[in-house]
Order: C-alpha cells, then structure tokens, then sequence
C-alpha cells in the first residue's frame, strides 16, 4: 500500500533533498534543520497545492500545524482535518511526528489521531518533505490500507462506500466551526 | 448764610465772636462773593481785584481761609461749565468740523482757561500775602490750588464730553500727519537737483542714520538739530499747540491715544504701501528710513514743542504713556537721546516689524513660490520674527496655507516637492535651528507618504539636473543634484566633527558653542544636533528609508543604462558619487556594480570585436547574400544580472543572422572570459535600422522585437497573426500590440482574415498614402521610439513590491489556513520569524494592516473584531 501511497506523490523526489540525503546525519546542527524547514516553509506557500497547507506555531518552527482538505470524489470530500507536525532535531534524517488533530474515522487514523503510514515510519526519506507528507496522507484517504487497520469499525465499513460517508458525515466537525 | 459760617467754625471761636466780628465776617464775605462773581463774569476786568483781596483777607482773620477757597474754586468750577465747557462743545456739535473751527475752539476755552487762572492767580496772591504776616508756606497754596482748578477743570470737561470727540481729535492728527508726510516726501525730490548745500546736508544725515541705527544708539536728536524742522515748524507747532492746550485741558491721555493711534495707523498704511505684493526688494530698511524721516520728526518736534510743560503734567498722568514719563531735562539741541523718543522709536519699530510680519507670513506661501527670487523678503521676515518672537504665528499660518493651498490632490508631486525644497531652503534662513521648519514641514511629508508617484519624482529631481519639472522654469536651482552638491562641500567640512577621536580642545570648543534649543522645540523631536537642517535628508525622511530611494534610483539606473546605445555614462557616474557621499558607499555598491559593468562592457565589447574571427556563413546567413551582418554593427551591454533589478523577461526569436552574430560574439566571450557565460536578454536593447523601399528608406530606432516584426517581411510581404507569432517566438497579444507601432508608421497595414483573431498584415510597398503621411514625404526619416505604453526593460519598484506582496499573501494565506483567525499583530509576527527567505519580510504593521485591508477588499480576506479570517 505504502508503494501506491508513493507513486500519488507528484514530483516528490526533488534534486535537493536527494543531495541532502547523502549527508551524514551527525553533522546536521540545528541550524541547518532550520534552513530546510525554512525553504520547505517556502517551497510550500508558493507551491499552490490546493487541499494542503502547513505553517509553523507561531514561535516554534518545529512545530507545525497542518490542514488536509478531503480529495474530491471519495467519501472524505468537502472536509477538511487539522494535523500537527512535529519535526525532531534531525530532521530530516528523522521523520516528523505527525497526528489528526480533528477526528478523522479512518482505518489507519486511530481515535486519538495516530497515523499508520509507511513512510512516517520505517519507510521515511530524507527526501521527503511537508508537502510529500501533506499529500501521501492526503491521498491516504482516499485509497486506506485495510490490511493492516488502527480502526477496525472503518476498516469493515470501507467496504460500504455509501455508508462510509454517511459515517464520515455524521462524526465530521468542521475545524473552523 | 450764618449757618454755614458756623458749621466751618469750631463752636471755642463762636463763643469769642463778638457781635462786631459776625458783622464784619458777613460783610467781608458778601463782598469777596460780589468781587469774586464780577471778577470771573466781568470778562477780563481785573479792575475788582483790590475789593477782592482786601475782602479776602478780612475773611482769612477771622479763620476762614478753607470757605474762601472752596467759594471761589466752586464758582470758577460753575462758570468754566457754563462759559468754557458748553460753548467749547459746541463748536463740535456739526458733524463735521474744519481745521479752523477746532483751532477756534480750543483757543477760546484756553483763553477763558487762562482767564480763569489769572483769576485764581489773584486769590492766591491774597492768600499769599496774607500767609506772609502768617507761618504758612505760600509755594505749597499755589500749587495746591492750582492742582485742584485743574481737576476740576478736567471733570467739568469729561463729565460733558461728547462721545465722538476722541473720533475728532483722531481725525485731527491723521490729518495732520498725512500733511507733515507729504511735506516730508516733497522735500525729498527736489533735494536732488535744487538746492546743493540741502543735498549735502541731508545725506549727511542720512549717513547719521545708519550709523546711529547700526550702533544701536539712538541718537535722533543729535540727527535733527532743531533747525532741520524749520519748514515744517509752523505745522508742528500748530500741533504742539493744539497737544498742549488739550493737555492742559486734562485731555492728555486721550490726546495721546488719538496722536498715537493715528501714528500706528498712517505707519499701518505705509507698511503696506510699501511692501506690497513684491517680494524682490527688502522693504525694512525703508520702512525704517520712513519711520525716522516723518514719524518721529513729528515727534520731536512735539516733544520738543512741549519740553516744559511735559515736567508738570507727569505728576498728575503717573505712568500711562511714555510721552508722560519724558524726563524734564529734554530740551532741544542737548545731545542726550531724549528716553520718550526712544521709546517712541521703539514702538514704532515694533509695530512696523509686526505689520510687516503679519504681511509677509499671510503671503508666505508665494513668496516660498517664488522663492530663490523672493530672498529680500524672507530676509525682511527672518528680521521681523527676531524682534517680535512670533514664530509661532508663521507655523501656523503657513501650515494652513499649505493644507489649503499645496496639499490638494490637483498639485503634481512635483510641485509639491519643489515647494517643499523651496520652504526648506527659505525657512532654513528664517530659523536655521530648523525648529520650525519640523513643525511646517511634518503635514507635507504626511501627505507626500501617500502619494504613489513620490519616490519616483524625488530620484527624478536628484538624478536630473535640468530638474524634473519642465513647467517649472527658472527654478533649476530647486533641482536637488545642485543639493547634492553643496551637500558634498558642506560634508568635506563636516567629516573632522563626526570622528569618534575629537580631541579635548575641540569637544571644549563644542560644549561652549552649545545654544539652548528655541522654546517652540518640541522635546519629543529631539535635540538640534539631529534636527541639522539637511535638505536630502529632509527628502528621504518623507519615503522612510533610503533603502526605498535607493532601489528606486537603481531601477531608473538600470533603465537608463540598458537604453544607452553608447557607454557614455559619466553624467551617472557624478551623480553616484555624490549619491555614495551621501548615502554611504555599502547601499550605493550595486548602482556601482551597474555602472563598472557598463564600463567593463565597454572594454569587453572591442577586445571580443576586435580579436573574433570573423566566421564565413556557411549556413543560412551566406544564403542570404546581402542579409550578412558584420560583428561591427554589434555592441553588447555585459551586464551582472544578480547586481541588477530583477529584468523583463519576454521571449523573442531574432532573425537568423543576428542570432548567428549573436552566439559567435557569445562563444568569443567565453573564449576570453571563460568560465564566464553570456546570456542574451533578446528582448532588450535598441535596434537601429533602415528599411529601404523601392521609392525612399526610412530609419528607425526600435526596440528588438519590432525589429524582429518587420524583418519577417522582407522575405514574405504578409502574414497572418498566427504565423508572425510563431515565427518571431512571441505570445500573439504580445505581437498584435506592438506591431501596432508599424501600422502606425504607415509601413505594414492590417487586414481581418478569415478567422476573426488571425488578422493579415502586409507590407505597404511604395504606395503610402501621401494624404496621410504628408510628414514622411522626406527621403530619409529618423525616428526614435522611445518606450511606447510605458513598456520598460527593468521591473519598476512596484512591480518588485507587487511581486514581494504576493508572497506575503500566500504566507499571509498559508497561515490561516492552519490556525483559522489571527490578529494583526500575529500574523506580523509570524511573517517576521517564519518569512525570511528572499524577500525578507519588512514591512511595518501599517504596511501590513494596508495590505490585508487591501486582501479583504479583494474578498480573499475577512476581517471580524480585530481578528482576520479566511473567506469561505
């Protein structure tokens, strides 16, 4: 699943992450870290993907608030989940921290807002980056891992298309409101 | 009659009195009434005199010296009223009166005054002689009595005064005021040529003036010996007279408010006279010269006039006017300065300053217009404001001119700004603290901050040196590149002071040359070391920071260079220096980058043109026989793009053989500058051409893509739109916009198609229509094209900030997106931290709170109870 999760992720691999990639983890002070998040920062508001946006709290670059809206025809549609990301002193040689704020019934998205997703853990790369993890879980779900569920209750009732959404309707509390 | 007898006498005296003495007192008195009534009615006659003392000294045996003195005061009292008084007001009862008529009138009640007082003379000298057998001092009598009778002389007069009489006694002097000018003025001309030892005299005198005035002393007695006035002394002294009888009739402050208001009016008249609207001539010195010549001419003379009479009516007006307080000893032709003159000079002086102030500050506003002309009268106001101290009034006034006047949405930037330099530069020689400069100049540069285009004119006035303003003629002195200038001077002298290492002596010499700020300094604004009137600074202090001026010269720069078909760049290389002088060489380092690179261009430019190889076309070029261009026609601006403003970017397909020339003069460069690259911007530059028809040619300078345009028809006479877009590798818009430029020329003419937006164009060859194009008829035609619908090379500042905005607007998004509302101060702050790649953010929370007003206009933004929400 991870693998589909990836090939969603449009021009994902950047030339300068992959270069960053290659340096040794040790020597990534936080002053670097701060530049990455800084140009990702960037990278990110310019970028224009619509449906995905995150910006860091307001003192702590660090720590991020992320907004994911549901992807157009799939049950998730019109909605829209609040994330937190909390990025480690080594990143990116380490994955950020990265939670549903909002309630998000969702096989791999546990009640308190746990994301089972690849590459947010075994399977991360410094070539990743917020916005390849804004859209992997974007497109997470649409297309969940039923395999291997955090939420038994929506891992059945995936089955059900119709139901689904009258589930993800009836538990949706729209963040703004 | 008795009764009153006794009520004076204590009752000891009554009882000695014998029957005798009552008849003798009784007798005694009746007659000194009888004496005393046909003294003061009989009309001069003297002749009861005896009967009157004689009478009254009987009276004084008994010890009734009191009662005879008030009988007798008491009835000169009742027929002054009855003969003086009433008659007197009665000459004034006619509306209007002649000269003659008051001459007339006070004569009379001055005579019958004199009249009186002889009388009064006559009893004092009984008493006197009386008081001689006695202990008495007679001196002390006289002038008791004569103290009263003039009191009651006063009252009398006062209590029946007519209301218009002071309106009279005005009129009086205005009257003869304007008589004594005139005489004054005819007595000028004619010096000239009539009469030689006058002329010499008088210049003496003038000479006299000044230097009195210049040594501050005023010496106007010394000036004027008394025989100067002789031919106005019959005037004079017929207003001394006048002064002096209403003086002695008790009507002496109103005599001097009257004298005095009809000075301060004629000198009011004359101010104005005199200054005028022209602002080109100092008109203190003369207003000066007016004021001793017939003011205070008048006024010696009077004062001299009543120099003795002046010592006795102190006592009696205190200190209410000068002329009051003149001392005793003032007489003509002693060379002491007379004190009353003096203060009369000074009055006056104040008055004339006051005036003239109060004239040129309504007028401040033109006269700043016409400023560099119209120095004489600031000049005149500066002297003015240091004798009144009223400063304060200017401010004011002005301001409210300006915001009436200047500060209106009609006035160009340009104007604006030349007025501001212009009160710079005038109210610099009023107040060069420039205290009062802040406070006039603070409303213009609020307004000038809102203006667009201010910026922009402000780098025009200091790069131009014509002056950016072509309607503005005569007034290149107002150009600031001249500012420039002098600011280069005045900073060589300044430059010792601003080192850290001033030794003792001089930060000594500093500290004692150290001058309390004027009163009117506002605290907050900080001291006057800071507040050094300097015109630059004062400009860039509108814009906020020299940051933006700078970027903004450096794009006009960067416009200028890039259009420059020749490497001639000195005029830019003075006004960069001067520009680094002031504004310090880091800021100015990449204008100086700009220029080197032109430099550098120049140098690169001949070597690759001299050492390339000329290549054989081999390809399309040969082809194309007499299409070869050689690299002579070519001449490269080499220019270091990361230094320069952000350049537009426009795609354009230039003809074979130019791209051919073009890459060769590229390779070469590399060749002699390897690592380095070139890199054309093909949309940049101009392109000199000639178009050669059967019947004429034509030459033209364009820019390269027209250029590109009307080469494509030499080889094909029309093309559809499509076609020429495609083939010149620019969007069809693009094309059909500028190809207009030779539609316009006359040289292509456009068709519809068949397909509405693939219009046809196609080459007018030979037949243009004469009718339209009379002007063209020449065989040669050298046309320059300058940027057409304000297209320029560089990105213009606002296009820069526009850009930078739209980052900030997408942070500005991105943000509350993820934390829903946010107040204005956060969204600052976030901006601040997390928005510091290039462009950094650094804009203050007004700029800000603009711009996001400016979003939620836009609907992008809500803004509800401070905070600002994502519109859904």
């Amino acid at each position: 699943m991870a693998s589909v999760n990836q090939d969603n992720i449009p021009g994902a691999t950047g030339t300068a992450p992959a270069k960053k990639s290659q340096a040794p983890a040790k020597t990534a002070d936080s002053q670097s870290v701060l530049k990455r998040l800084q140009s990702e920062l960037m990278a990110l508001m310019m970028g224009g993907d619509s449906g995905i946006s995150a910006f860091p709290e307001e003192d702590n670059i660090f720590c991020w608030k992320g907004t994911i809206n549901g992807s157009k025809d799939t049950v998730f549609e019109g909605t829209q989940y609040k994330l937190s990301l909390s990025f480690p002193n080594d990143y990116p040689f380490k994955p950020p921290k990265v939670k549903f704020e909002t309630l998000c019934f969702h096989p791999n998205v546990d009640v308190r807002g746990h994301i089972c997703l690849d590459i947010l853990q075994d399977k991360w790369s410094s070539a990743y980056d917020v916005r390849t993890i804004l859209l992997s879980i974007q497109s997470l779900l649409g297309e969940p891992n039923t395999s291997s569920p955090l939420n038994p209750q929506a891992a059945q009732l995936w089955g059900n298309q119709e139901d689904y959404r009258k589930m993800v309707e009836k538990l949706y509390k729209s963040p703004n409101a | 009659m008795a009764d009153s007898i006794y009520s004076i006498c204590n009752l000891g005296i009554l009882d000695t009195l014998s029957e005798n003495s009552i008849h003798e007192i009784v007798e005694s008195y009746e007659g000194f009434c009888a004496a005393n009534e046909t003294l003061l009615n009989g009309a001069g006659d003297l002749s009861v005199g005896p009967q009157l003392v004689s009478n009254a000294h009987s009276l004084c045996k008994h010890g009734l010296e009191s009662l005879l003195r008030d009988h007798f005061l008491g009835a000169l009292e009742k027929t002054f009223e009855k003969n003086g008084a009433l008659k007197f007001w009665r000459h004034f009862e006619d509306v209007s009166i002649g000269e003659e008529v008051f001459y007339n009138a006070l004569e009379e009640i001055s005579l019958e005054k004199q009249y009186q007082e002889k009388c009064l003379l006559m009893l004092v000298h009984a008493l006197q002689t009386y008081n001689q057998r006695g202990s008495h001092d007679s001196d002390a009598i006289s002038v008791e009595l004569f103290a009263k009778y003039q009191l009651s002389v006063s009252s009398v007069l006062m209590a029946t005064l007519p209301r218009k009489f002071p309106e009279i006694l005005n009129w009086y002097f205005k009257g003869r005021l304007e008589e004594l000018s005139t005489i004054m003025a005819g007595d000028r001309p004619p010096r000239d040529d009539e009469d030689e030892d006058d002329d010499r005299d008088d210049m003496e005198l003038d000479e006299k003036w000044k230097v009195s005035y210049r040594s501050g002393q005023m010496e106007i007695d010394e000036c004027y010996p008394q025989g100067r006035f002789f031919d106005n002394s019959k005037l004079v002294n017929n207003i001394g007279r006048v002064v002096h009888d209403l003086r002695s009739l008790g009507f002496t402050s109103m005599t001097e408010d009257a004298y005095a208001s009809a000075i301060f009016l004629f000198l009011k008249a004359k101010v104005h006279d005199l200054a005028g609207d022209d602002y080109r001539i100092s008109v203190l010195e003369s207003i000066k010269g007016w004021i001793q010549a017939v003011p205070l001419q008048f006024l010696h003379a009077l004062l001299a006039y009543l120099g003795d009479s002046i010592s006795y009516e102190s006592a009696s007006s205190g200190l209410k006017s000068p002329l009051a307080k003149c001392p005793a000893s003032f007489y003509p032709g002693i060379d002491t300065p007379s004190e009353g003159l003096v203060r009369w000079q000074l009055r006056l002086e104040y008055f004339a300053y006051e005036t003239l102030q109060d004239l040129r500050i309504a007028k401040l506003f033109e006269i700043i217009v016409d400023y560099p002309d119209s120095s004489p009268a600031i000049e005149d106001l500066k002297q003015c404001l240091e004798y009144t101290g009223q400063h304060s009034k200017l401010v004011e006034s002005f301001i409210s001119a300006l915001q009436y006047r200047l500060l209106t949405a009609g006035a160009s930037t340009n104007d604006i700004l030349h007025q501001y330099v212009s009160t710079i530069k005038a109210l610099r020689t009023i107040d060069p603290a420039g205290v009062f400069l802040e406070a006039v100049g603070e409303p213009i540069r609020d307004y000038l901050r809102g203006r667009k285009d201010t910026i922009k004119c402000i780098v025009t006035m200091l790069t131009d040196g014509t002056g950016a303003n072509p309607n503005v003629s005569g007034n290149t002195g107002d150009s600031l590149l001249e500012e420039l200038n002098r600011d280069e001077e005045s900073q060589e002298n300044i430059a010792p002071e601003d080192d850290f290492h001033t030794d003792d002596k001089q930060a000594w010499i500093n500290a004692s040359r150290w001058e309390p700020d004027p009163v009117e300094a506002d605290p907050l604004k900080g001291s006057r070391n800071r507040r050094k009137v300097d015109i630059l600074g004062m400009i860039v202090g509108i814009i906020g920071s020299q940051d933006q001026l700078v970027n903004e010269y450096r794009v006009m720069l960067a416009e200028k260079l890039l259009n420059k078909s020749d490497y001639d760049i000195d005029s830019e290389i003075r006004t960069l220096e001067l520009l680094k002088i002031h504004f310090g060489e880091n800021s100015m380092q990449k204008c100086e980058i700009m220029l080197n690179d032109l430099i550098g261009s120049k140098r690169t430019n001949t070597n690759i043109k001299a050492t390339i190889a000329q290549p054989s076309h081999t390809d399309a070029g040969s082809e194309l026989g007499d299409n070869r261009v050689s690299m002579d026609i070519i001449d490269a601006t080499i220019i270091s793009s990361n230094f320069w403003p952000p350049i537009q970017e426009e795609s354009l397909i230039v003809p074979g053989p130019i791209d051919q020339l073009l890459s060769d003069y590229a390779k070469r460069f590399n060749e002699i500058k390897t690592p380095r690259k070139l890199l054309w911007k093909k949309n940049l530059g101009t392109v000199k051409l000639e178009l050669q028809f059967e019947d004429r040619e034509m030459q033209f300078m364009v820019a390269p893509v027209h250029a590109a345009i009307i080469m494509q028809f030499q080889d094909q006479k029309s093309w559809t739109s499509k076609d020429l877009a495609a083939a010149i590798g620019v969007p069809i818009d693009i094309l059909n916009r500028r190809i207009n430029f030779w539609i316009s020329k006359g040289i292509l003419s456009e068709s519809l198609g068949e397909d509405t937006d693939n219009h046809m164009f196609t080459l007018m060859e030979g037949m243009i229509d004469t009718g339209k194009n009379t002007a063209n008829d020449g065989n040669c035609e050298d046309l320059i094209v300058g940027d057409e619908e304000g297209e320029s090379s560089v990105a213009s500042v606002e296009d820069q900030l526009r850009k930078e905005m739209t980052v900030y607007e997408k942070f500005i998004l991105g943000m509350l997106t993820n934390f829903g509302s946010m107040a204005l101060d956060r969204i600052h702050n976030t901006l601040k931290m997390f928005c510091i790649a290039d462009p950094t953010y650094d804009k203050t929370l007004q700029q800000l709170q603009s711009f996001l007003s400016g979003l939620v206009s836009e609907e992008k933004l809500e803004l509800r109870d401070g905070m600002y929400f994502l519109k859904k």
